[in-house]
């Protein structure tokens, strides 16, 4: 009997499903981040909180339905409906928070140049964690986790339900975004309005209804994301939105700011190299390894894997 | 010219912040140039007795806290308000100084003693620790000695990581200064043995002057700390209007003008973050001698972010400013929030409101940040106390002053050439420049001699300032030669270029908006000075002469275009008319004593009068010995100027020779009127 060609360990297999999963909750991150870039070249720091906001909307809409906690599980048509109608109420409501913070705080910089921008957008980042801290407190909450428990065997590691949902759920909005992107007559202004505003503008072009548009979408992706990261972890905390947005951030960098690609395979990529770093180096390295590729992709190869912005100035 | 009014240099600490005390009511009876000296004499008197005279233990400790987050604004400033490279992980540097000291004056290591630790002992920065069966070195070194080491550390690290990250966008530099402010403190978390982890730095040993230790009480450490913003305040305020201070302001307001202007771009940049981390480092030693402990909680980014809204607060760039905006943040936390929670409680009691009874304010400073980089941002981008301030307007005798025309007889050191050269003064050859898949020029070769004008013409897109570029560094050639006054200049950076004596301007107009006329033209003689960062502190006699005199030439400079510019010095040159902020650039140009000047459409913009006198300006300028290359679309100032002409069309020289004679070539014909224009 021929031995099989290799035998993969379990541990690692564990971890590239681990990887992937948190990696598809990266990539819907870092296409917010990359999005907001291609158009208005501004590095988006209220994304961050975006996202943790996302979370909690995400768990008010299934406490909506009655879900709570980690007891009740649903199956069939009841799932698939309260899944869509939580995915549908936190993508929405995210988009609007995004949207918001554009008319509100980003559009009347629009045009000043220099760090201004940036700025607010901490300052937007550092109002909506307090709102959070001060209105729902420090405590981290359990997330409703309505998937029931199915588990498959996979090379001898474990496959959940869950991380099936999250792979699912990720790859239909990618693909969905990259449809409207490429499609609709709005996602080829946004094409248009990343290569050259000024041009765009004048064949017409309604940048405004652009920008609010990749705020949208970015935000909305977001709170998806959100979602995901709830139903994986099973809580949410004022706090989360740090550390997965700089994550996410470097996910879009690695993959080329401004490419809605690149953020995909960058999000994939750094969920593995969570993952297998956290695995085979060791889990309180993890962000300094993140963190170093970020410095590292930015000084040597600013463009990162698919992207054509030059980090460098002339 | 001597009847030119030269301006002279801010001076001391005061700078410019109390300008309107000069104006202003309270002081009225000292004569004004007296009043800015009292306000801050008065100022820091008062901040000498405040501990006589408010013996509170607990309210001296805030505002000691308060002075540690002052000196912190005060770097940042340096690297944010003064370079413009927005730094989001700064508290790095204040942690890597907090702990330079913590491990050098406490238990943390404690290696087994050996004769090597003999010398160190004699110095006394270590002592021999015997203690029942262990045998140990105890690492005291003074305070006093680890705040200037704590501060070259932090230096020494702002170098090392900005070396590799400066030459990035604003932007991305400041998600890298991120990743960085990230790192540190997980570094000192994993490494225990050096740090403690995450317990923290433990005993640290208090700060002793001649044998008595500053202990718990915070008195010392507030005089220490006043101490230390006073020298920083005077150091911002030396090195901000100094030649290192302006060609920081001037990368600050354009990267790219301050390069064509002779200043090296990476290494102010490297000066600049180094300065801003020796602040940190210095202030690191202090927050940790005061707290006696240090945690990596302390140098998260909700610091960074703090001392960024001080400084956006108090207005970024100006040095008094910042130094306002951390005292009233901090204050504010420590103060007034408790004292308007107690008031709130109160109220809620009186009318009977639960929530009102509960609310606690201080925990809510992180949205109060938030709120103030928003508002600040969206209303009020100068800050309290902005650091550009608008001149008052002429007066209406200036205004209505007829317009002269000034000479350029008397102009001193043009740096132009005297007596004949040996071959051209400007060799192009072969030179050809492709972005992409477009040649933007070709194969075109050119020669200037010395003392002569030439005029550059051809349709819009033909090369013309591509040629300008590639001749001062801004883009590189792909093939050729430039030789310039007999050597090899292609490749070399836009400084080298200006050094060497090429001076240039740019057709739309590259000024630093932000700063003063002044203050433009005396930019474009960084090349020309020699005061460093050290002289600007220090204020040597030398450096007050070069000023003296750089702002004398300045003004002679000025002269040149009679009083447009003169009555105007003090004004920033985003409020002048079009031309003459275009007259502004040729001065900045001139103030770098170039050989040849490079003038990008300088009369663009400027009606038939003004045009005249630009180009018998012009002329004056190159009978003098100024050799001038000249992109120009108006062909009467052409044909005025120029002997010779190159006419450029797609990236190819299709022409060379007399005004007269190109204005009969068929090909110069062709391309500005096309082919049928040539039949007719």
């Amino acid at each position: 009997m021929p031995r099989p060609l290799m035998t993969l360990d379990p541990v690692f297999v564990q971890q590239v499903i681990n990887g992937l999963s948190l990696g598809a909750m990266y990539a819907l991150l870092a296409l917010g981040f990359t999005l907001v870039y291609g158009i208005l070249e501004l590095i988006n720091f209220a994304h961050f909180n975006v996202f943790m906001v996302g979370s909690f909307i995400g768990m008010w809409a299934l406490e909506a339905l009655g879900l709570s906690g980690q007891s009740i599980t649903l199956s069939g048509l009841a799932l698939v409906g309260a899944l869509i109608f939580a995915f549908a109420v936190t993508m929405l409501a995210s988009g609007m928070l995004g949207v918001a913070i554009e008319r509100i705080a980003l559009r009347p910089l629009r045009g000043v140049t220099g760090t201004a921008g940036m700025i607010t957008t901490i300052g937007v980042s550092y109002i909506l964690f307090n709102v959070i801290l001060l209105t729902v407190g420090a405590g981290s909450l359990n997330y409703p986790n309505p998937l029931p428990t199915v588990r498959w065997d996979v090379a001898g590691a474990v496959l959940e339900l869950r991380q099936v949902l999250i792979w699912g759920v990720a790859l239909a909005l990618m693909l969905g975004l990259q449809l409207f992107v490429s499609r609709t007559r709005l996602g080829k202004a946004m094409r248009a309005t990343a290569q050259d505003a000024e041009a765009a503008r004048m064949m017409g072009v309604d940048v405004d209804r652009v920008v609010m548009t990749a705020f949208f979408l970015g935000s909305a992706l977001a709170g998806a994301a959100a979602l995901i990261f709830g139903l994986y972890y099973n809580f949410t905390s004022f706090i989360i939105g740090y550390t997965a947005g700089l994550r996410a951030f470097t996910a879009a960098v690695l993959g080329g700011i401004g490419s809605v690609t690149g953020a995909m395979v960058g999000g994939v990529l750094i969920g593995l190299i969570e993952s297998l770093g956290g695995q085979y180096v060791a889990t309180r390295w993890t962000d300094v390894i993140i963190f170093s590729i970020l410095i590292l992709v930015l000084v040597f190869a600013p463009s990162g894997l698919f992207g054509r912005a030059a980090a460098t100035r002339s | 010219m001597s009847d030119l009014k030269v301006p002279a240099p801010k001076t001391g600490v005061i700078g410019e912040s109390f300008a309107w005390a000069r104006r202003a009511s309270p002081v009225l009876w000292l004569p004004p140039r007296l009043r800015s000296p009292v306000i801050v004499a008065a100022i820091f008197a008062f901040a000498l007795l405040f501990p006589i005279l408010h013996p509170n233990d607990a309210d001296i400790d805030s505002v000691a806290n308060a002075l540690t987050y002052a000196a912190l604004a005060l770097g940042l400033n340096i690297v944010v308000g003064l370079a413009g490279l927005l730094d989001l992980g700064y508290a790095a540097f204040f942690a890597i100084g907090a702990y330079a000291y913590g491990v050098a004056a406490s238990w943390q290591l404690a290696p087994q003693w050996t004769s090597f630790w003999e010398p160190f002992q004699w110095l006394g920065l270590v002592a021999h620790f015997q203690d029942s069966g262990s045998d140990v070195v105890h690492f005291q070194v003074s305070f006093w000695l680890m705040m200037p080491a704590a501060a070259a550390l932090a230096a020494f690290f702002g170098v090392l990581f900005g070396a590799p990250t400066l030459r990035l966008k604003g932007d991305y530099l400041a998600i890298v200064t991120l990743g960085f402010g990230e790192i540190v403190p997980i570094v000192v978390r994993n490494i225990p043995t050096v740090t403690n982890g995450a317990m923290g730095l433990n005993g640290v040993m208090a700060p002793q002057l001649f044998g008595w230790s500053f202990g718990v009480s915070a008195t010392p450490y507030y005089y220490v700390g006043l101490g230390l913003v006073a020298l920083l305040i005077l150091t911002s305020q030396h090195l901000k209007f100094s030649r290192i201070g302006r060609a920081w302001m001037a990368i600050r307001e354009d990267e790219i003008a301050a390069a064509t202007m002779g200043v090296d771009r990476v290494k102010m940049k490297l000066l600049a973050f180094a300065t801003g981390a020796a602040f940190a480092g210095a202030t690191g030693t202090l927050f940790v001698a005061k707290l006696q402990t240090a945690t990596p909680e302390m140098f998260m980014f909700p610091v960074s972010v703090m001392i960024l809204v001080m400084i956006v607060f108090g207005g970024i760039g100006s040095v008094w400013g910042v130094v306002l905006g951390a005292l009233i943040l901090q204050l504010l936390q420590s103060w007034f929030l408790e004292d308007l929670s107690q008031w709130l409680h109160w109220l809620g009691r009186l009318i009977d409101v639960g929530w009102l009874q509960r609310i606690e304010l201080a925990g809510s400073i992180e949205l109060i940040f938030g709120l103030i980089l928003v508002t600040m941002m969206l209303y009020r981008r100068q800050g309290l106390i902005p650091a550009t301030r608008r001149v008052a307007a002429l007066t209406l005798e200036e205004q209505s002053a007829p317009v002269t025309r000034g000479g350029v007889d008397s102009l001193q050191g043009l740096g132009a050439l005297a007596g004949a050269q040996a071959g051209p003064l400007l060799a192009v050859d072969n030179l050809t420049v492709r972005f992409g898949g477009l040649v933007a020029l070709r194969s075109v070769s050119l020669a200037v001699p010395a003392h002569s004008v030439l005029a550059v013409i051809g349709p819009n897109g033909s090369g013309k300032s591509t040629l300008f570029n590639a001749v001062t560094g801004l883009v590189s050639a792909e093939g050729g030669s430039v030789r310039f006054a007999g050597s090899e200049i292609a490749g070399k950076p836009p400084h080298v270029v200006l050094e060497r004596g090429i001076a240039r301007t740019f057709q739309n107009l590259r000024l630093f908006p932000n700063l003063t006329v002044l203050e433009n033209v005396l930019v474009g003689m960084h090349a020309r000075l020699h005061t460093g960062a050290v002289g600007a502190l220090l204020r040597l006699p030398r450096t007050r002469r070069e000023e003296h005199a750089a702002r004398e030439r300045a003004m002679q400079i000025l002269a040149i275009f009679g009083n447009r510019l003169v009555p105007r010095v003090d004004h920033v040159v985003s409020s002048l008319s079009y031309a003459n902020r275009r007259r502004v650039e040729i001065a900045r140009a001139l103030a770098a004593q170039p050989k040849l000047l490079l003038l990008d459409e300088p009369t663009a913009g400027m009606n038939p009068a003004e045009t005249l006198e630009l180009a018998d300006q012009i002329k004056s300028l190159n009978r003098l010995g100024l050799t001038i290359i000249l992109i120009e679309h108006k062909l009467d100032v052409v044909v005025n100027l120029a002997e010779r002409v190159v006419v450029l069309d797609h990236g190819e020289k299709i022409a060379e020779g007399t005004p007269a004679e190109i204005r009969r070539d068929p090909e110069v014909i062709r391309a500005y009127l096309g082919r049928s224009a040539e039949s007719a």
